[in-house]
């Protein structure tokens, strides 16, 4: 054929079949295109369909059950009246009535010309009249005539006055059928209000029209030269039921938001969805726009919990969110494991190291234990937040070396002779130790209920279960006296524990003992060599970044700087000889459950083992994956204020000394609550304690606290707590409560002389005194309130008044009844039961008991 | 269909017409086996004047075991087999305290009606009920003759009092959301009244010997629930 076609000379040469192919191909591959571009690309056309079908059926359905919900006997009843009334429209009667009307608003008509024509004549009649006598003219005959169209005038008028009260007698029955009719009619649509709603609503389901929805954000993205760029957000295409509540028990992607709560105050029709959710806002199928299809799309959407990521985008200076729990469980598993010790994070700078110093060990503990540790701080402690190094023996070996020889070249000496612990009696040191609180931090033994209550992977304070075999009796002495001796850094406080009590709780902790088998320890650790290895080897691993170590203070940071760590392409990550799904998401799981998981005979990891939960590896990586530099335009990030800042600082505080272990404080903590048959016989609540107390008396009293309430047998530990902390503390209490630092002199309050009578009356007729003690110098136990000549001192003289207006509003749970039940005094005869100003009395009578400091 | 439907609804009619005719009661003894704990009695020392008010000492009503070897102050309520809601009575359950003591020890309120809870001593009491299923409450009642109404709005079994004035005052209220309720008497025994005839979970709960359960099928003539505890 082709040959054929060489042959053939080129001007007679026939082309018309490829032509037709060909043209019929690409009449296919239109067809094909308009086909593609108008069904197959436009899946969002189907769901909106879907949608507005699936939202008409329910309504149609609250339709139905609105009509059936109508009370069918009224509705009957009603409706029979109406056509009765409106079959009396129809009736003779009726129709008479209106005929009659008409006559006579005819009649009326008549009567009212023929009276007006009257008038113009008699004016004329009386123009001829007065004109005629003027000229002096005999008028007789005129008056006559005027007087007769004046008489016609009135008789018009009477005519006139009969038939308006006719029409108005014919009018008045008429209006009785009609409003019978009309209101009837209006009480039958009353009662069918809701199903008529539902049904215009069903109407303007109908109507809707099929069309992209979005949501423009002008100024939210920058892009990598740091210009402004835009963001289409086009999710509510599909999402369309997400405000809808019928749509509740839909299926995606028409459900209902799961927290309608939030987005009262993100609105998504200012906001969009992509700023939390992420994903490719603009695309229109949902693989492109969820990402599971679009490999390149670098933010995909965050699915489960992990859409807490986002609420770091905006309120990346919060420790804690109020009403999402999981963002500020992740925030203080991550402070508590320390990750910021190797790491250099954004919002986690300037913290204290997290483990204890390391510079006077021969103080404490043995080589042995020390060696021990080295191996796997787990297999001693399997709770310890310190994670396995997988050290080498030969590496333990040079740490213990190394560690040992500046602890004996530390000028450190225990406050006692060697021997001065003897003397304390076990039990009643077990006794003391669960009184004055040591279990809301230290786990002994199989007691693990504040450890489970904390639903932590890892305790915040060692477990003394097997403390005699790691710890120097004479050391437990010193530092249960005085911890900041030992560790003036630490965080374990003072239970102000006489010497017989400190003596009795080391006999207790020594008879923790630790008989389970362990290797044994032959090592040198004296050699210069060993010395020197232990400090190339610290400096590997970073041990400084938690720890305290003489020699090492200039080091910095062992490991990478995590605060864009959530933007780490999956190309930079390496995966080791492991099966492990390459995504970002698999890997950060994996090196989170086994740090050294993606290790090789090549690639070596130093980064420490941790025993995370699977709960705290999604908590952290969820974190990861917020840590971001690309942040939305300064609008749209909530602005850091002073407050916001102190709250921060105080969060960071409270959660590194355990102060939530034992109080409650905003949203979390007081697991040692745990511990007690009644939780309301714990330690305080203290997020109100900025509105409560006066701020020179919390000061005073973080520094020496002294017992306050009298049901409490455990102890406010002393903290030492710097000046620098103390401020903390307080601006945090303040910031909570939304008040500020200010100079007041509480002294200078003084009671109003007029309410004390009345104050003194309550007060003794309240019987306070029932529950609280009043006066003496001890608290008494027996009493269930704190004693109130403590109130001057230390209480603001506003939060008094609104205590006794609603304690349990204030502290559920408390055993503070309420004397104003709905703000109504118990007393209507004194103060003319004005029940504010009884509060101001009983509280201007409490300003006057006790000394005067 | 037409024929099934009618069958079904004369089926309708006639097993509301039964329900609606018939009723019976339950009625009931708690025996007690075993050893009778000690009888503890209850000190009133921290308030002189709650001490003046008994010049016999007072036993705890924690266990009584009445002279009939049965149990009061047992709770028993209809817990399942009734699949409808019945109004709210409008009279109050009342509840006082009377001697530094609640009266009653135990009784049964339904979701939604109001408890009246009456002072009857001239000192300071306070009622803090620790429901978990509705909201807590603590007020005073600082003078003699107060009264106040509350209410829960879910069921709950039990519901506890305490005054905080005197640790030793206590009291527990069964919240059910039907009318089908009593509590055992110093004969320990109790009746259930007027019930439709069916087949009913009943349950019974004590202070200190924990909860038991029973069906129970009552007919026109009513039925028997025994519950049994025993000392431990």
């Amino acid at each position: 054929m082709l040959q054929k076609r060489a042959e053939t000379p080129i001007e007679n040469r026939n082309y018309s079949k490829f032509y037709l192919i060909f043209s019929g191909l690409l009449f296919l591959s239109t067809l094909w295109a308009v086909v593609d571009e108008v069904a197959v690309r436009r899946p969002w056309k189907t769901y909106q369909g879907e949608y507005y079908s699936l939202s008409a059926e329910k309504i149609r359905e609250q339709y139905r059950e609105a009509m059936a919900a109508v009370d069918s006997s009224a509705a009957a009843e009603l409706s029979s009246q109406l056509a009765e009334a409106n079959q009396r429209l129809e009736s003779k009667e009726y129709k008479d009535a209106v005929k009659k009307a008409d006559d006579l608003q005819l009649a009326l008509a008549n009567a009212t010309r023929r009276w007006s024509f009257a008038r113009s004549n008699s004016d004329a009649a009386y123009y001829e009249y007065k004109t005629t006598v003027h000229e002096g003219h005999p008028s007789e005959n005129l008056k006559k005539k005027l007087d007769d169209l004046d008489n016609e005038i009135a008789g018009y008028a009477k005519e006139m006055a009969d038939i308006s009260t006719q029409l108005q007698f014919v009018n008045a029955i008429l209006g009785g059928y009609k409003n019978t009719a009309d209101s009837l009619d209006v009480a039958l649509k009353a009662l069918y209000a809701d199903a008529h709603k539902l049904k215009s609503k069903f109407e303007g389901i109908k109507k809707s029209s099929i069309d992209i929805r979005q949501v423009l954000l002008n100024d939210f993205d920058k892009s990598n030269f740091g210009e402004v760029k835009a963001r289409v957000d086009r999710c509510q295409t599909c999402h369309l039921g997400y405000s809808d509540k019928n749509m509740s028990d839909a299926p995606q992607p028409f459900t209902t938001h799961s927290n309608p709560e939030l987005l009262t105050i993100h609105n998504p029709e200012k906001f969009g969805c992509t700023p939390c959710h992420r994903g490719q806002g603009h695309a229109l199928t949902a693989g492109n726009a969820h990402g599971d299809t679009d490999h390149y799309w670098e933010t995909p959407v965050l699915r489960g919990k992990d859409v807490y990521a986002s609420c770091n985008t905006c309120h990346s200076m919060r420790q804690a969110l109020k009403g999402v729990p999981y963002f500020s469980k992740a925030k203080q598993t991550l402070l508590e494991s320390g990750c910021y010790g190797c790491h250099e994070i954004n919002g986690f700078t300037n913290l204290p190291k997290i483990g204890p110093q390391l510079n006077t060990l021969p103080a404490k503990v043995k080589p042995e234990w020390v060696y021990r540790w080295m191996r796997n701080p787990k297999e001693y402690n399997p709770r310890t937040r310190m994670p396995n190094f997988r050290l080498s023996e030969e590496e333990s070996e040079a740490i213990t070396a190394y560690l040992f020889s500046i602890g004996q070249e530390s000028s450190f000496k225990l406050d006692r002779p060697k021997g001065s612990y003897a003397g304390g009696s076990a039990s009643r040191g077990r006794e003391i130790f669960e009184l004055v609180g040591c279990k809301g931090c230290h786990v002994v033994g199989d007691d693990e209920r504040v450890r489970n209550a904390r639903a932590s992977s890892y305790d915040i304070a060692p477990e003394l279960t097997h403390a005699a075999g790691k710890l120097n009796p004479d050391w437990i002495i010193d530092w249960i006296k005085n911890p900041r001796h030992y560790n003036p850094t630490t965080k374990m406080p003072s239970l102000r524990l006489t010497d017989q009590e400190a003596r009795d709780i080391a006999a207790f902790v020594m008879t923790m003992r630790d008989d389970r088998p362990k290797e044994t320890f032959t090592g040198d650790i004296a050699s210069h060599e060993k010395i020197a290895r232990g400090a190339k080897v610290i400096r590997e691993y970073g041990c400084f970044g938690c720890h305290e170590i003489k020699g090492m203070e200039n080091e910095s940071k062992v490991s990478v700087n995590l605060s864009d760590f959530g933007r780490k392409k999956v190309e930079q990550m390496d995966f080791g000889d492991t099966k492990v799904h390459h995504t970002w998401y698999d890997w950060v799981g994996n090196k989170l459950k086994n740090s050294r998981v993606f290790q090789t005979e090549r690639i070596v990891q130093k980064m420490a083992v941790f025993a995370f939960s699977d709960e705290e590896v999604s908590q952290l990586r969820m974190l990861l994956m917020s840590f971001r530099v690309d942040n939305p335009q300064p609008k749209y990030q909530e602005l850091v204020t002073q407050r916001l800042t102190d709250i921060d600082a105080g969060q960071k505080l409270t959660i590194r000394y355990g102060c939530i272990n034992c109080h409650q404080l905003e949203e979390r903590g007081s697991y040692f609550g745990a511990l007690l048959d009644e939780p309301a016989k714990g330690p305080p609540m203290i997020t109100i304690e900025g509105a409560k107390v006066q701020e020179p008396w919390l000061q005073g009293f973080l520094k020496s606290p002294s017992p306050i309430r009298p049901w409490l047998k455990v102890r406010m530990p002393t903290f030492s707590l710097t000046e620098d902390e103390i401020n903390t503390v307080t601006k945090y209490f303040l910031g909570l409560s939304k008040m500020n630092l200010e100079l007041r002199d509480y002294a200078a309050f003084t009671p109003d002389p007029h309410l004390l009578p009345d104050g003194k009356k309550l007060f003794t007729e309240f019987q306070c005194i029932k529950c609280h003690q009043l006066g003496g110098a001890e608290i008494d136990p027996a009493s269930v309130g704190p004693n109130l000549e403590l109130a001057r001192g230390r209480l603001k003289p506003e939060w008094v008044v609104s205590w006794l207006k609603n304690p349990e509003a204030i502290q559920p749970g408390t055993m503070m009844p309420g004397y104003f039940p709905d703000g109504q005094s118990p007393m209507p005869d004194v103060m003319h039961g004005d029940a504010k100003l009884q509060m101001e009395a009983i509280r201007d009578h409490l300003f006057t008991l006790g000394k005067k400091k | 269909m037409k024929i099934f439907n009618s069958a079904l609804m004369s089926f309708a009619v006639l097993s509301i017409s039964t329900v609606t005719m018939y009723a019976g009661d339950i009625a009931g003894k708690i025996s007690f086996d075993g050893k009778a704990p000690a009888v503890s009695q209850i000190k009133m020392n921290a308030d002189k004047q709650c001490l003046s008010m008994h010049p016999n000492p007072v036993n705890s009503e924690e266990v009584v075991v009445n002279g009939n070897g049965t149990l009061k102050n047992v709770f028993v309520y209809v817990k399942d087999g009734l699949n409808k809601k019945f109004d709210v009575p409008t009279t109050p359950v009342v509840l006082d305290q009377h001697g530094c003591q609640y009266t009653p020890h135990v009784f049964g309120v339904q979701a939604g009606q109001s408890i009246e809870i009456r002072n009857s001593d001239p000192l300071l009491h306070n009622i803090h009920a620790l429901p978990k299923n509705s909201p807590q409450f603590n007020n005073a009642q600082p003078l003699k003759g107060m009264k106040m109404t509350k209410k829960f709005d879910k069921p709950e079994i039990m519901v506890k009092f305490k005054c905080e004035v005197h640790n030793w005052m206590n009291c527990y209220a069964g919240v059910v959301d039907n009318p089908f309720y009593a509590v055992s008497d110093d004969k320990g025994t109790f009746t259930i009244k007027g019930l439709p005839a069916g087949t009913y979970t009943v349950e019974a709960w004590h202070e200190k010997y924990g909860t038991q359960q029973l069906k129970v099928t009552v007919s026109d003539k009513g039925a028997a629930a025994d519950f049994k505890y025993a000392g431990k």
